[in-house]
């Protein structure tokens, strides 16, 4: 402890400015903690080699751990890993957004940077700033957590800084102060490079191909499980659209499921059948939350007319769309899938007058 | 007041000429006769439909009425409640022909122009003498309301659907039992040779303490589980069950109907009309039923002049226009480009 190393580091706000203030950091091979959607990350220039030894120094962990790269897009992380069409689906469904995907690296970073088996795990986080910086820096930036290796997780610098030596510190070269930040899961980070079958390494706050099954005793229970589907979903809003696909047969409840997820979205207009009019659009006066709740009964090409009804714009927009009777669409909500969450949710006759057996999950 | 109407809120494309309240012209071009062959309509084509159609029948209610344009005092169009792609052709067309012969242009809402379509009439000196408020009943594929008619324009909805509408309950029913779309009709005709005995149904919301709302899915989930109960099915049983899911489809209608009288009539509101419309009043069973009731309560029972009335037609809404506009000045009607389709629209919106 004798030899000090001096402490260097500078602290600056998060605003505009300080996006060329960690531009220039980056460019000279510096360590940069900055924040992200998730946590606070520490930042080098993920193609140069002293820069990602730093980080592995001070991240105090064994040369060859692989570290996660952020990009700006999908055609940006198409210069760095091969993309297949499992890891396509996953960067439109879920990118930006706290997802790291994992595919085969095309060694165009700095060694350490790849897994020791050659993959590399792209990050595009929704995060302003961070675009911002990439955008600018034109190179792609690592994106692991700013803290050391299985300590506290970084939602305020202090976080970071109350938990590291003196040493670590001295390899500190800038910090943006984002404030503290919301306490989400790190990144759920998903293996594409065995095509088809993606593999949750980690789960973070997004959950693939979950399957659940419940008793619904009530048009009450029916209700609060479209709330609990909502709390769970609620995030994609804005980033993603949220297409609740409803199958059943008549009088089973699947209007009663949308009364209860329009109450859970703040809608407090009452929900009605929208069989005649095919569509009705309702809006929460608070979140201004926007549900589109559509219905093929009474169609007779649905395929056709479910498009008709715009609702490719409908997703483009990133809405929020409950159909009823999707099982008349089944293809046509497999293509909705690319560009969307579909929740898919069935809801049968159980052996007592109020029982229904609802099964859920995301196709 | 010569008014020319259109109404393309759903899969029908309806163009009229009225004066006054006289029906001078009623085309309707319907998506259900064009499609038939395929067991129905393409309801969400029906925007597609609509353009292909609106300047034939707009021709040939011109022709039929023997009005010619220049002569029009004013246009009128559905903006609402419908469907939000089939409302738009209407109100372009609306909005084409207003510019075009500087007319003015006056929205009109669907589910209204229903309520009032008893005011239509066939000769020029007929008056429906209705004493307000009145009682008006609306029931059709889409709209399930019971409404307190204060005056022209001022309305107190008493009742209304939380689920299912009235005729979408009866296409539904019809649809279990095998039939096509739209149902509503074939049931009627199947209900005819059944009895009510056989089987049963429970009485929606029966009870309902305050019975301001009306809803159709607890029965609908009824009739379901009835149906797959019984294994084999013969003709007259397929009969029995159409009939009784009618009957107490209807019942629940009458039952809230009598609580709302009771109710207006113990507040000292003198009413002795109701007015009846939408597609499932040509159902001749709530008609007897509502016949039956107005003898009980007293009330005079209206029912537009012909059939047509009742179904999406737009000489109602050229008589709503003009039954909602006559004591005033159509000036400010001339500034129409806000004019647009509110696919929600509700009567106790301002805008209705």
């Amino acid at each position: 402890m004798n030899d000090k190393i001096p402490i260097v580091m500078k602290i600056i706000k998060e605003n505009k400015k300080a996006t060329n203030i960690v531009v220039k950091s980056l460019s000279e091979g510096k360590l940069v903690f900055m924040a992200s959607e998730t946590v606070y990350i520490a930042a080098v220039d993920a193609t140069n080699l002293e820069a990602v030894k730093k980080l592995v120094l001070f991240k105090n962990r064994p040369f060859g751990k692989p570290f996660s790269i952020g990009v700006i897009d999908i055609s940006m992380a198409k210069n760095y890993v091969e993309i297949n069409n499992t890891a396509n689906k996953i960067y439109k469904r879920f990118l930006p957004g706290p997802v790291t995907v994992i595919s085969k690296g095309k060694h165009k970073v700095a060694s350490g940077v790849e897994a020791e088996n050659g993959t590399l795990g792209i990050r595009i986080p929704d995060y302003k700033f961070f675009q911002e910086v990439i955008k600018k820096f034109k190179k792609p930036i690592t994106t692991t957590s700013a803290n050391a290796s299985y300590q506290k997780r970084p939602y305020k610098l202090t976080d970071i800084l109350d938990n590291i030596s003196e040493k670590q510190k001295g390899l500190i070269d800038l910090m943006i102060d984002a404030g503290e930040l919301p306490h989400n899961e790190p990144s759920t980070v998903i293996d594409t490079t065995i095509d088809d079958t993606p593999i949750v390494l980690r789960q973070g706050d997004i959950k693939l191909k979950d399957k659940n099954e419940i008793l619904s005793r009530s048009e009450e229970n029916t209700q609060n499980l479209a709330k609990e589907l909502w709390q769970k979903y609620e995030d994609f809003k804005g980033k993603r659209a949220l297409i609740f696909a409803l199958e059943g047969k008549m009088g089973v409840g699947k209007t009663q499921f949308v009364k209860g997820l329009a109450r859970a979205m703040g809608i407090d207009e009452i929900i009605t059948s929208p069989s005649y009019d095919l569509e009705y659009v309702y809006e929460s006066k608070i979140k201004k939350n926007k549900l589109v709740h559509m219905d093929t009964w009474r169609m007779i090409n649905p395929t056709e007319e479910i498009i008709n009804l715009d609702t490719k714009k409908l997703i483009n927009d990133k809405s929020i769309i409950a159909i009823e009777w999707a099982d008349r669409i089944v293809d046509t909500i497999r293509t909705f899938a690319e560009d969307a969450i579909v929740v898919w949710v069935k809801i049968n006759y159980g052996n007592n007058t109020n029982d229904r057996i609802i099964s859920w999950g995301v196709i | 007041m010569i008014i020319l109407s259109l109404d393309t809120s759903c899969d029908e494309t309806a163009v009229a000429i009225t004066c006054n309240t006289k029906v001078l012209s009623n085309a309707v071009w319907s998506q259900i006769s064009l499609h038939s062959k395929f067991g129905g309509v393409m309801p969400s084509l029906a925007q597609r439909a609509h353009e292909e159609r609106i300047d034939f029948i707009t021709n040939k209610a011109i022709k039929k009425s023997g009005i010619n344009i220049k002569d029009v005092d004013a246009i009128a169009v559905t903006i609402g409640p419908g469907l939000a792609i089939a409302l738009g052709v209407g109100i372009n067309k609306a909005k084409k022909l207003a510019k075009q012969y500087n007319k003015p242009l006056i929205p009109i809402n669907h589910v209204e122009a229903h309520l009032l379509s008893s005011f239509a009439t066939s000769s020029p000196n007929t008056i429906l003498k209705i004493s307000f408020p009145a009682l008006g009943l609306v029931i059709s594929g889409g709209t399930t309301e019971l409404i307190l008619i204060n005056d022209i324009g001022k309305y107190e909805v008493l009742a209304e659907t939380v689920d299912d509408a009235l005729g979408e309950a009866l296409d539904k029913a019809a649809r279990l039992l095998g039939f096509g779309y739209p149902g509503g009709a074939i049931l009627e005709k199947i209900a005819k040779n059944g009895k009510v005995t056989k089987y049963s149904l429970p009485l929606p919301l029966v009870n309902d303490k305050e019975k301001n709302r009306f809803s159709y899915s607890g029965l609908k989930t009824a009739f379901v589980r009835l149906y797959e109960k019984e294994k084999k099915l013969n003709k007259q049983d397929i009969s029995d069950l159409a009939s009784t899911f009618q009957d107490t489809a209807f019942e629940h209608i009458i039952n809230v109907l009598k609580y709302q009288i009771i109710k207006i009539q113990n507040q000292k509101i003198d009413i002795k009309d109701l007015l009846l419309g939408g597609g499932v009043a040509n159902n001749v069973v709530i008609k007897n039923k509502l016949r039956k009731l107005c003898r009980e309560k007293n009330l005079k029972l209206h029912i537009p002049y012909t059939k047509k009335l009742n179904e999406d037609n737009a000489a109602m809404i050229g008589v709503c226009a003009y039954l909602k506009t006559k004591d005033e000045s159509l000036i400010k009607y001339l500034k129409f480009e806000r004019v647009d389709r509110n696919p929600k629209l509700n009567l106790r919106d301002k805008s209705s």
